[in-house]
């Protein structure tokens, strides 16, 4: 009978129904709200008359940055997580304290806290010693390449903040799993490698990192998917994000569980999409006896 | 990525030292060829139409004062809550959001003149609070009121509503839908707004008092010490209440709702 449908679990789904009609029912009765989905369309794509073709709307444009963001923000957090998790594991003391301290600060104190620590004290005095403010606004007429990579050159002080601050952030999980994983490799290898006489460098390079790294894989493509959800308390420093721009189209015509409801949509079509991606690309490895 | 770091550590070394000074935003704006704003959306003073350009009444003046500077107006949507600390930390030049004058904003920020005034103004549940009349009647243990943080209004609660009791949001939407929820008994917040949502849900809300019950003027907020900008913008804005431009602007966002359409 494995796999097939059975009365109970035509009853589960029945139930489960009944439940979200009566959320639904409730919470149209409780909210008093006034459903206005007119026009909602272009929030993500609309008509544009002067260009006489389709233009993306502002949460489209949301999503875009959110995208841009998770990438970049990503790439950072998994070389500054791989540089650590080396430095967890080193015999020198110094070294492996700087990456314990970094690690403990970083997973203690909530996100929302640390964004704004990060953002308003340490990371405009780098870019107003770099002077990054006026670089960028010189280089206003490469905004069209600059805009489909990072962000406008009037914006991308703040995305930079924006990026280094999630790379730091999540860079310190990232830090725990590529740690977990070169811990995983059997310690035989390490001494074998040892035996042979290799250096450090060898030893990571050929023998330890390659195997760690098929384990690493799967946990941090996981961890992507988490720098997409977390890309969302960066509105409140005003990037303009998915969840910022949704904010503040919120405060302009007041639907706010329309805007909501789209937005939420938006993520979970890009979070589970990258859900599948990871699941296939375990399952390829498991295919291929990788792990 | 060598020669990135390597980039970093000889721009670290050469601006070390070369701290911006203040007293110089003229010049660098001039410079710059762009004035940046940091504004946060309120309705009508500054909001997204139809297609997602910003549109009000602050929009309209900030880039007024672009024009007449022969710069470039730059916005940068900002969190209200954290809009002072965005100014000092230089992220933008000046907030020309609607900002309320107030001594304890003195003390971190510079004002320019008033070039508008603003009132509180409060929208009431009709089943929670019915029939309230006067500001006393609200200033009860038992009495909820919803207000946005940071704002003018939110202090104005505290003053003028000691006993109540305050739920703060991030803007006003969320206290909006505080009270359709009868969470909270009224809402008080800078006038149009209340007005406008006492149209909205005529069945629901109305309106205890008959007019606003604050008035406080409305200023440019910049860095401390940057004198010759202040007067530069003081200079600006007493040209502007004499020619009108001012009065007109804010006849067509406050007094008249024709800007509806550009909306939706």
């Amino acid at each position: 009978m494995k796999g097939r449908f059975r009365l109970f679990d035509i009853l589960f789904i029945a139930l489960l129904l009944a439940g979200a009609a009566w959320v639904v029912y409730r919470m149209r009765a409780v909210l008093h709200y006034k459903w206005d989905w007119s026009g909602a369309a272009a929030y993500i794509v609309r008509y544009d008359e002067s260009a006489q073709s389709y233009v993306p709307g502002l949460l489209l444009y949301g999503l875009g940055m959110t995208v841009k963001l998770s990438i970049w923000a990503s790439l950072f957090a998994s070389v500054i997580g791989l540089f650590m998790g080396l430095m967890k594991l080193s015999v020198k003391p110094v070294i492996r304290w700087v990456a314990v301290l970094y690690v403990g600060i970083v997973r203690n104190i909530p996100s929302i806290v640390f964004i704004f620590i990060f953002y308003f004290f340490i990371s405009s005095q780098i870019t107003m010693v770099l002077g990054l403010d006026d670089y960028f606004t010189g280089l206003a007429e490469y905004d069209s390449i600059l805009s489909l990579f990072f962000s406008s050159s009037s914006m991308m002080t703040l995305f930079i903040s924006a990026v280094l601050t999630l790379a730091i952030y999540e860079g310190a999980y990232m830090t725990e799993i590529v740690r977990a994983g070169i811990q995983s490799v059997e310690s035989g290898q390490g001494e074998a490698a040892d035996a042979l006489g290799m250096s450090w460098l060898q030893k990571m390079r050929y023998i330890i990192l390659p195997q760690a790294f098929k384990r690493i894989l799967p946990p941090m493509a996981g961890q992507i998917i988490s720098v997409i959800k977390d890309s969302a308390i960066v509105s409140v420093i005003s990037v303009q994000e998915l969840t910022f721009r949704g904010t503040e189209l919120m405060a302009s015509s007041y639907r706010t569980y329309e805007i909501w409801i789209i937005i939420t949509l938006m993520y979970f079509i890009l979070t589970y999409g990258c859900s599948l991606a990871v699941g296939s690309l375990e399952r390829y490895m498991g295919r291929r006896g990788y792990v | 990525m060598k020669k990135t770091a390597l980039f970093l550590i000889i721009a670290l070394a050469v601006a070390g030292c070369s701290k911006k000074e203040s007293g110089t935003l003229l010049e660098e704006i001039k410079k710059r060829g762009v004035i940046k704003i940091g504004m946060s959306t309120f309705v009508p003073w500054a909001m997204n139409d139809k297609e997602g350009n910003l549109i009000g009444f602050e929009i309209d003046v900030a880039s007024e004062l672009a024009k007449d500077m022969g710069v470039k107006a730059e916005f940068i949507p900002t969190k209200w809550s954290g809009i002072i600390p965005a100014l000092l930390t230089g992220k933008f030049d000046v907030i020309i959001g609607g900002m309320g004058i107030t001594d304890e904003r003195k003390l971190k920020v510079d004002f320019s003149d008033p070039y508008d005034f603003s009132g509180m103004s409060i929208v009431a549940s009709r089943k929670k609070a019915p029939g309230f009349k006067s500001l006393e009647e609200f200033n009860k243990p038992d009495v909820t009121i919803a207000v946005r943080l940071g704002t003018t209004a939110a202090e104005a609660v505290k003053k003028f509503l000691p006993a109540a009791r305050v739920k703060l949001f991030d803007d006003e939407a969320q206290a909006v839908q505080e009270l359709l929820t009868d969470r909270a008994h009224a809402v008080v917040a800078s006038s149009p707004l209340p007005e406008f949502q006492a149209i909205k849900y005529s069945s629901r809300f109305y309106l205890p008092l008959e007019d606003t019950f604050t008035k406080e003027p409305v200023g440019f907020a910049l860095r401390k010490g940057e004198d010759e900008a202040r007067s530069y913008f003081n200079s600006w804005i007493r040209e502007k209440h004499e020619s009108g431009f001012l009065k007109d602007k804010k006849v067509y966002w406050f007094r008249s709702r024709d800007w509806e359409a550009r909306l939706r």
